[in-house]
């Protein structure tokens, strides 16, 4: 059989260029794939490399360009791109995804975003739809329209089977995400991007963003090793 | 009417406690039997919590930190059509708004959310006295739509929540037969060894449960030693909350430095012997 897989992938500011000044979070910062939305599609493409079929790519929230190309250039056949007008929570996310999602066999999700994370909006859109949701996925195969699934839940590894159509979540270790030729690159620019703009309410809201540290000493100690042991014993001593 | 959700009798237990300083009605659901709520239901799968605690029609759903919960939580918030958030570490109800703390982009951000009721809830309770109670036991039966054809339990080697001591290692330690060194500082400390997401999801020098990061545990210990870790924001989400922190880093200009009380600029391996022996003595 021929798979129709739709893969979901967030794009969100790269955490690790987030500047923090005083008291302000500055999040105007070069966006990025959410890092384990790059093995949702990952695991799309390689579904389809075995089993034949479409991986169509959906993405709710910032419509950078630059980065559905590099979704696209991983080999997405072609990405829904849905921008809300106002601030989209977790469960209106699900409500876009799922009014896009019907007629697929698969609906791959990452375990969890770099922004948020609430690892939401993959179960969600699954109940919406009534389909089953396994989640944290870190092997996959598809047996005679069923999905057979090794989730990975620390300390407990569970093998699943139910029946397509389904949702799952995978794992980063469920695979490693390719990277793009030059070739997939400039050929991404060919491939279709179909952009809405929607209205859609959240029950939730952002109340603020803070600066999250805790205050530290920072002390470097230099020198010989058993200066450095010496000092750092005495710090032990002192503290436990 | 508030539901609590945990896989876990520990954690059920702290967020019954938890739960019965909001509202004198709880209802426990969990896959086990417990007497630390009036009223429990035992449903044994996902599929059969996220059936039983929707049917309750809560007005607030509160569930332990854990990848089975989360997806619970997340499955059940929307069938009751409710706002969810996950990862909290605080929540307050104020004027029929929940209002909940949690971490986010990595742990460099704190983020304060606001939610209308019903609302579903991951969170790390705080510590709070659970009574017990001649509980009144339902088992909720059903049939689920994924079939579990089996599950192992990986032997848990290790409690990190609980320990007072932490040596963490990270990749600076150059190899799996090098993690034996750092075992040896946790064995002397009377530590508990865990490691950074490389190390343990990727490289598999040390177990999965051992993992301190974001996908990991979350650790508090009061002292927290950090070796050959470079401090990424992922791991850094883990063990922010340390007491105290001492890294040990061959790069002055690694970012756990910034996040550390003291870093000490040496080779990983060297300097755990050489603080090995001296705490031996």
């Amino acid at each position: 059989m021929t798979l129709n897989i739709l893969v979901a992938f967030k794009i969100v500011p790269d955490e690790t260029l987030i500047k923090i000044s005083g008291d302000k979070v500055d999040l105007n910062v070069p966006v990025k794939i959410s890092t384990y939305d790059k093995n949702a599609i990952e695991e799309g493409l390689e579904l389809r490399e075995k089993y034949g079929g479409k991986v169509i790519g959906i993405s709710v929230g910032v419509n950078d360009r630059k980065t559905i190309r590099e979704a696209l250039a991983m080999g997405l056949d072609e990405v829904i791109s849905i921008t809300p007008k106002t601030y989209a929570d977790a469960l209106a996310t699900a409500k876009l995804i799922s009014e896009e999602a019907k007629g697929y066999d698969l609906l791959i999700f990452g375990e969890s975003s770099t922004d948020g994370g609430d690892s939401a909006v993959g179960p969600m859109v699954g109940e919406i739809l009534g389909y089953p949701v396994i989640t944290y996925v870190r092997r996959v195969e598809i047996q005679d329209g069923f999905l057979v699934a090794e989730r990975n839940l620390t300390p407990e590894v569970e093998e699943v089977k139910a029946k397509l159509p389904c949702v799952i979540s995978v794992t980063g270790e469920a695979n490693t995400p390719r990277i793009p030729t030059l070739k997939q690159i400039m050929e991404s620019g060919k491939k279709k991007v179909v952009a809405k703009e929607v209205e859609i309410a959240s029950s939730s809201r952002l109340v603020n963003l803070t600066p999250y540290f805790v205050p530290r000493k920072k002390v470097i100690i230099e020198g010989k090793l058993e200066e450095q042991v010496q000092k750092v014993v005495e710090i032990l001593r002192g503290n436990l | 009417m508030i539901v609590v959700y945990s896989t876990d009798q520990e954690k059920f237990k702290k967020l019954s406690g938890f739960a019965q300083t909001l509202s004198d009605e709880v209802i426990g659901v969990a896959p086990f039997r417990d007497n630390h709520v009036k009223k429990l239901i035992v449903a044994k799968t996902e599929d059969l919590a996220v059936e039983t605690i929707s049917e309750q029609r809560p007005s607030l759903v509160l569930l332990s930190e854990g990848k089975r919960e989360v997806t619970v939580g997340a499955r059940v918030a929307a069938r009751l059509n409710a706002p969810f958030s996950s990862s909290c570490n605080s929540l307050k109800v104020e004027g029929g708004k929940v209002v909940v703390e949690r971490l986010g982009f990595g742990g460099v951000v704190k983020a304060t959310v606001e939610l209308s009721t019903p609302a579903v809830v991951v969170i790390q309770p705080p510590d709070s006295e659970s009574r017990e109670f001649e509980t009144e036991i339902h088992e909720y039966e059903g049939k689920g739509k994924m079939e579990i054809l089996n599950t192992k339990r990986q032997t848990s080697t290790v409690n990190l929540q609980s320990a007072k001591v932490i040596v963490s290692v990270g990749r600076g330690i150059g190899g799996k037969e090098n993690v034996k060194y750092a075992e040896e500082l946790a064995q002397v400390l009377n530590a508990a060894l865990a490691g950074s997401r490389p190390v343990t999801a990727e490289l598999k020098w040390l177990p999965e449960d051992r993992q301190v990061g974001l996908s990991g545990t979350k650790v508090r210990p009061k002292v927290y030693i950090a070796v050959g870790i470079s401090g990424q924001p992922q791991h850094l989400a883990g063990m922010k909350d340390s007491g105290l922190v001492i890294a040990v880093n061959k790069d002055k200009n690694a970012p756990i430095v910034e996040n550390a009380d003291y870093t000490v600029i040496a080779d990983a391996i060297e300097f755990c012997k050489a603080i090995t022996e001296a705490l031996k003595k």
